[in-house]
């Protein structure tokens, strides 16, 4: 065991020098909502984050982690330093998972040395994992350009993800329903870039076509019209869709970007934090509270009362 | 970004890699004891079939997990967690348990917990059995990280 001092400037000193270990070490902490963390970011964290985050999104099986097996090495080919976090869904009755995305990365991992992290939604239901801001500043501080993520196969309303990337590609393919699927709102209306996988399926023109026909009703300036047709197993399209990401970053405002991300993650910590300090004087007062509840007062007044406890203590 | 947390569970899980390394490929247990780890609460990571030492200790490093798991059916147990144990050692990994199971004949098992490979349980063995060891082996890995 290590004293605690000396185990934050390890893990700092690490992530400054890019050591794997550390980086690692560090998102763990961070999963874990470790005191340790707090004092870590506070070591590393810069001002301008110049990294840009790519968001794969899509239902589960369209094909997102083969499809970032390909992009990942590519980006970096193109003298990006990539790294990937993928994220699976916990189980709403255990809080346990199976994290399976290296499955389909594994071979192209290997090769390129890319850096990959599992990480569990741990009961978040956005399609994200609470610490995913963190596991970024982590990785933007350790000189990563380019993060790539993975979120848990989506569903109409898993739109979290546009809070956290600069680009977003919504992968579909052959399946996904017809016209009307598209018209709905949600998922489909954060994509920068759409792709339209699995061109080895025989029903691929026909989605491709309903899709269109959808598209066709959308004045250019609300949707993205561009799709790019991909085959995650050949690798067919992929240089394309590659080349389409990098148009797209090109138009990113970085500082708009930065704002957006910094502002969500604040305000998320500051509930938190309010969260924690309401427990507290939960457990503190818990007579208090006993009486409040059988008071007649209303669940709203009830509520304000409680607030006001924080508001008198700070 | 919350969407109403439930504090039940998410505290701190064990994370496992679980592999099948060199010519293997007999999944089906493998798929068994994820199944039996994620239902004990762990995050169990599945890279797929066939990684070799190399790879599992980068995937381990990356993953930053508890214990590496590790299923061999076909007799390259010994050659492997040689390897394995080498190549952890070389890398100065400190925190990360290794575990074993499959086909492992008696006389082997002991030569391989002289080298930090322990369990290596066999076929017919309950699950609570191995998740109790995996959990012993997270908390011991956890106390040296």
């Amino acid at each position: 065991m290590k004293n605690r001092g000396s185990e934050i400037a390890d893990i700092v000193n690490g992530i400054k020098k890019s050591r794997r270990e550390s980086i690692a070490r560090a998102i763990t902490l961070a999963e874990n909502e470790e005191t340790l963390f707090p004092d870590v970011i506070k070591r590393i964290y810069r001002k301008n984050m110049q990294t840009r985050v790519i968001g794969i999104t899509g239902a589960p099986g369209c094909g997102k982690s083969s499809l970032i097996s390909f992009i990942g090495p590519k980006l970096m080919a193109a003298g990006h330093r990539v790294a990937i976090i993928a994220v699976d869904a916990s189980s709403p009755f255990t809080g346990g998972s199976f994290l399976g995305n290296r499955i389909r990365m594994q071979e192209s991992l290997e090769k390129s040395g890319i850096f990959m992290r599992s990480m569990s939604s741990r009961g978040s239901r956005g399609g994200l994992s609470m610490s995913i801001t963190n596991a970024i500043i982590v990785l933007s501080s350790a000189g990563f350009d380019r993060i790539i993520i993975e979120p848990v196969g989506s569903g109409q309303s898993d739109t979290d993800i546009m809070d956290i990337t600069s680009t977003i590609v919504v992968v579909l393919s052959p399946g996904f329903g017809d016209e009307i699927q598209a018209a709905k709102a949600g998922l489909m209306e954060l994509a920068d870039i759409f792709v339209m996988n699995k061109t080895d399926m025989p029903d691929v023109d026909r989605a491709e076509r309903d899709f269109r026909y959808y598209l066709s009703t959308v004045p250019p300036d609300k949707m993205v019209h561009e799709i790019i047709k991909t085959n995650a197993i050949s690798g067919e399209g992929t240089d394309e869709l590659v080349r389409s990401i990098e148009n797209h970053e090109k138009g990113v405002d970085q500082t708009a970007f930065y704002k957006k991300i910094f502002e969500t993650e604040v305000l998320r910590i500051a509930k938190d934090m309010v969260a924690v300090e309401l427990e507290e004087i939960a457990r503190a007062k818990s007579e208090w509270i006993k009486r409040l509840s059988t008071s007649g007062l209303d669940p709203y007044s009830a509520a304000d009362k409680l607030l006001n406890q924080i508001n008198n203590q700070s | 970004m919350e969407n109403g947390k439930s504090l039940k569970f998410y505290k701190k899980p064990i994370r496992v890699l679980l592999a099948k390394p060199a010519i293997d490929g007999h999944d089906r247990g493998i798929y068994i004891l994820a199944r039996a780890f994620r239902d004990a609460g762990m995050e169990v990571i599945y890279p797929g079939l066939l990684p070799t030492p190399e790879s599992i200790v980068n995937t381990a490093i990356d993953e930053d997990v508890d214990v590496i798991a590790i299923s061999l059916l076909n007799g390259a147990h010994m050659a492997v967690f040689h390897k394995l144990m080498t190549l952890l050692k070389k890398r100065k990994v400190k925190g990360i348990a290794v575990v074993g199971g499959g086909i492992i004949p008696d006389e082997d098992k002991a030569k391989l917990e002289k080298i930090g490979v322990s369990g290596n349980y066999g076929p017919g063995t309950p699950l609570s059995v191995i998740i109790e060891h995996i959990k012993k082996r997270a908390e011991e890995a956890r106390s040296e990280k």
